[in-house]
């Protein structure tokens, strides 16, 4: 395929492009999803699509299809070509880029499993979900019902381009998903939600802590917890944040903020404040594409999408705006290295500057210590998604979360929604906890400019922060 | 590359080509394949920067049953040999699990196809040239001679089809086309930084510019000079027909879906025929609107598309449902089998397994003029003007939702006041419907496949 992949980019260069890159990926995602006793979804989807972009005048056109045949591929080249060229006299931005050394992969660039899922049937995997969906089911009587999915992401993705770059390996991501409704006495709904994933092989789902009956009894626990949470109070109180929300946050409030398409065409408010405080001291947030997945979890992304190796990239050094999140051109725009930031969903969208897996870096406290700082609020736990504004103005749903008193868990909440400006947030931190956790999964993933679901890792510690607006009741 | 008036034929002859050699394999099993095509091209311009794009989303998808035991398999490309493909692994999924779903009582019977949408054959002339060309325009018109307003702009179109047909002798094909242009205009004052977003999406016509940059400038230039509210109360909400867009389809759009009815996942699943929500509010689905984006002569699985009653004068009326949940639920097909549905779609829409969305969710207009929503509000309210964030993260088991509105005026004692910095809203959706004030008679046709009028609303926590 290298040998299509190579050909694409000569016929690009014979049309006139001054710069081009051609990439295949061959991915395969499976799905499993059981509701109560019913299968939903026994799924598989082979994603198989070359993408095309050509340079002309510091100007892109991307092309791409599905077929693998040489006219089809002389086409999208001939696309991409024509797109980049009829585009070229309206730009008043130009972002071309330094050449550099043709890229080789190796063999270590692959992320290395124990059991790749490709090596497990069908079976082994329907029954992951069924043990996970009976565990759960085992936690209350209150139960609805129990929704448990099994997700897999492999495949081969290559990228060639006129620097003569020959990238050759393996993304992979797993990931086991669990939810279960309850009803309380008063015939609310209420739900738990719990997970094992990342780019990890099978000998995940045999280990402590995520196992399928983990997963399933913790979701229950969860649940159950619920029937008895009250509604939290509307207005601003101080919060502890978790972990895995505390990655939300890094990752949708200000993660998008620094990915600098944004910045260069001056829409993000963080625009041109390199080396500016924008938090406390306790706000640093880092991108990272090959992360210590053993010991923290999270994704695997040794390469992005324009052949640029990964990189950890300090975003927010104790609060000090430091780097951009990049492509090659913006990079060269803005002065900055690449950062391995370019990605794309799949083979029908362009790279785009994307997070690989967000991180508030870790502090010194113990969770105690934490709660102790926290005194009297809210600790927010888990999220449902959310939802950001270009101005860094941000809505997310916790889950679930406690109220706290004199540095005490009072009570269970009820999911909880937090507002406010990630400008205003970073100034609020007070302190992070020592533990780092990152996540990142099948389900789920991030959405910019209609690309949609990319898997991303994000992560953090546990993080006191002054004052969130939460919403709820009067 | 396909061409347009082919597509349909096209489609069929490689469905049928793919039935015959999944009979070969296993004729004791019954079998469906889809197949979609789209040709998708679109110019943004932002600051400056252009992006452009042009390509093909093309693949197929397979269903295989037998002994009430379903597998699905997809794979990207139309050629036999990835039709083939998809086949082969969804005849080896089902023979590795043999995990029996007692709901599924077969794939769609052969029926009647309903009407397809208008289309202007104008669309698929626009050229590359023309939307770079319009887009830029819609950039300056936004711009206009202000130094401090950014904007993006986006002119695209989209043509193509899809076809279904399985063993029990359905083949139906599908075709459209639309156009569309869209813009971002954000007003910067000092540390102030307002956005408003406006568009023109169609199918009758080649879409047209004219005053959508401007109307753009003009909403974010409104919302500058933004106070506090300092206020934490109940009070009526209005929500224009963007807003409002976004209610209906994160409780109705996801409540009246039969999935969430059978699943039980739904808290109006056991109450068709009472009355959930004020007599002023009716809701219906109409898939065979010629002018609405989501008119197609068939849904996804074959069944003529439809109007569907939901909610008339406040009383609930029925489900959305395609064959599977319409089954289960002993009733018919409305007609709303999707893939890959809903209100944002996915970019390989051949990918996801057969659901249920809406079509086009068309809400009846009251009489009265915005104004006139406003004047009807005594004391305090708050007026919604854009989509509020985390409006589709709502659970639709709870209905209880928490948003927060950026775009927000103030209104007191009848009348519209200025820019209020944003608040959150939090209530229940049904609750909501429960409490609908007023509907208005400014009717509009959103991209997302509602068209709607404002509502006002009463109830709803703002916190400000």
């Amino acid at each position: 395929m290298i040998d299509k992949l190579q050909a694409c980019v000569a016929a690009g260069e014979k049309l006139g492009a001054q710069f081009v890159e051609a990439r295949y990926d061959d991915l395969t995602l499976r799905t499993l999803n059981r509701t109560n006793d019913v299968w939903k979804d026994i799924i598989l989807r082979s994603r198989a699509g070359i993408g095309i972009t050509c340079y002309h005048d510091g100007v892109s056109g991307y092309s791409f299809t599905a077929s693998t045949s040489k006219r089809d591929l002389e086409e999208a080249a001939k696309r991409a070509f024509k797109m980049a060229k009829a585009a070229a006299p309206a730009a008043s931005l130009k972002l071309d880029f330094d050449h550099r050394p043709a890229i080789k992969s190796k063999a270590s660039d692959t992320f290395r499993v124990k059991v790749h899922p490709r090596t497990k049937d069908l079976e082994y995997k329907t029954e992951l979900v069924n043990r996970a969906l009976e565990a759960a089911r085992e936690t209350g009587k209150e139960i609805q019902s129990v929704m448990t999915w099994y997700g897999e992401l492999f495949g081969q993705k290559l990228f060639t381009n006129s620097e003569g770059a020959t990238l050759d390996w393996e993304f992979l991501v797993v990931d086991l998903y669990c939810r279960v409704t309850s009803k309380t006495k008063d015939g609310d709904l209420v739900n738990g939600v719990e997970r094992a994933s990342g780019t990890k092989g099978m000998e995940l789902f045999s280990r402590k802590g995520s196992t399928p009956e983990d997963v399933g009894r913790a979701t229950g626990a969860n649940a159950t917890e619920q029937l008895k949470a009250k509604a939290c109070p509307a207005g601003e109180f101080r919060a502890l944040v978790e972990n895995r929300l505390a990655g939300v946050l890094a990752h949708e409030s200000f993660g998008h903020l620094s990915e600098a398409d944004f910045v260069v065409i001056g829409m993000s408010p963080i625009t041109g404040k390199i080396g500016e405080r924008l938090g406390t001291d306790h706000a640093t947030i880092i991108d990272e594409g090959t992360p210590e997945i053993a010991k923290y979890g999270g994704l695997w992304i040794p390469f992005d999408d324009q052949g640029t190796p990964a990189s950890k990239t300090v975003v927010l050094d104790k609060g000090i705006l430091k780097h951009y999140l990049h492509n090659r051109g913006t990079a060269k725009h803005l002065k900055q290295k690449p950062t391995g930031n370019s990605r794309a969903v799949h083979y029908a969208f362009v790279p785009i500057p994307r997070m690989t897996n967000t991180y508030f870096k870790p502090g010194d406290l113990t969770e105690e210590e934490a709660l102790e700082n926290l005194g009297t609020g809210v600790y927010a736990i888990q999220t449902a998604g959310g939802q950001v504004e270009g101005d860094g103005s941000f809505l997310f749903k916790a889950i679930r979360g406690y109220w706290v008193e004199g540095g005490q868990i009072k009570h269970p909440l009820r999911e909880v929604s937090l507002s406010g400006n990630i400008l205003q947030f970073l100034k609020k931190v007070e302190g992070c906890t020592k533990d780092l956790m990152l996540i990142g999964g099948y389900f789920g993933g991030c959405g910019k400019e209609g690309q949609y679901p990319l898997p991303c890792g994000l992560g953090g510690p546990k993080m006191v922060v002054a004052d969130v607006r939460f919403g709820g009741k009067a | 590359m396909m061409e347009y008036e082919k597509l349909k034929d096209a489609l069929l002859a490689e469905i049928d080509t793919g039935l015959k050699f999944a009979r070969s394999l296993d004729s004791s099993a019954e079998f469906e394949i889809y197949l979609m095509y789209r040709q998708q091209s679109s110019v943004d311009i932002s600051q400056g920067k252009v992006k452009a794009n042009d390509g093909i989303v093309a693949g197929n998808a397979v269903r295989v049953a037998k002994d009430q035991c379903v597998s699905f398999s997809s794979s990207s490309g139309i050629s036999a040999e990835r039709i083939k493909l998809s086949i082969r692994e969804a005849v080896s999924s089902l023979k590795a699990v043999s995990v029996k779903d007692e709901r599924f009582q077969g794939f769609l019977d052969p029926m009647r196809q309903g009407r397809e949408g208008v289309f202007a054959t104008e669309i698929l002339n626009l050229s590359t040239e023309d939307l770079v060309n319009a887009a830029k325009q819609l950039t300056e018109n936004a711009r206009g001679a202000g130094e401090n307003i950014m904007a993006q702009s986006e002119c695209g179109v989209d043509w193509g089809g899809f076809a279904i047909g399985n063993s029990r002798g359905v083949q139906r094909a599908s075709a459209s086309a639309a156009n569309y242009c869209q813009v971002y205009a954000m007003v910067i004052k000092g540390d102030e930084r307002r956005g408003a977003y406006t568009y023109d999406v169609t199918r009758e016509r080649v879409f047209d510019i004219e005053g959508v940059g401007e109307q753009a400038t003009k909403e974010a230039t409104s919302l500058l000079g933004a106070k506090k509210l300092e206020i934490t109360a109940e009070m009526p909400t209005l929500w224009i027909p963007k807003a409002a867009a976004s209610y209906v389809l994160a409780s109705l759009g996801q409540s009246a879906n039969g999935r969430s009815v059978v699943e039980g996942l739904s808290p109006i699943s056991e109450r068709i025929g009472d009355k959930i929500a004020t007599p002023r509010f009716t809701v219906h689905d109409d898939g065979q609107n010629p002018a609405s984006l989501g008119t197609q002569a068939v849904d996804h699985e074959g069944h003529p598309q439809g109007k569907t009653a939901i909610i008339q004068q406040g009383q609930l009326k029925n489900f959305l449902f395609d064959s599977y949940y319409a089954r289960a639920f002993n009733t018919d097909s409305t007609g709303n089998c999707s893939r890959g549905g809903g209100p944002f779609g996915a970019t390989l829409p051949f990918e996801s397994a057969p659901g249920i969305s809406s079509t086009s969710l068309e809400i009846v207009p009251g009489s009265k003029s915005e104004e006139e929503l406003i004047a009807s509000i005594d004391g305090k309210g708050v007026m919604i003007v854009d989509l509020p964030a985390g409006i589709f993260h709502s659970d639709v088991a709870t209905g209880e939702f928490s948003v927060v509105a950026a775009c927000v005026f103030l209104i007191e004692e009848g009348e519209k006041r200025g820019a209020i910095q944003p608040v959150s809203v939090s209530g229940s959706f049904y609750k909501g419907f429960e409490q609908l004030l007023e509907v208005g008679n400014n009717l509009e046709r959103t991209p997302w496949g509602v068209t709607i009028p404002s509502l006002v609303f009463d109830g709803f926590t703002i916190v400000g």
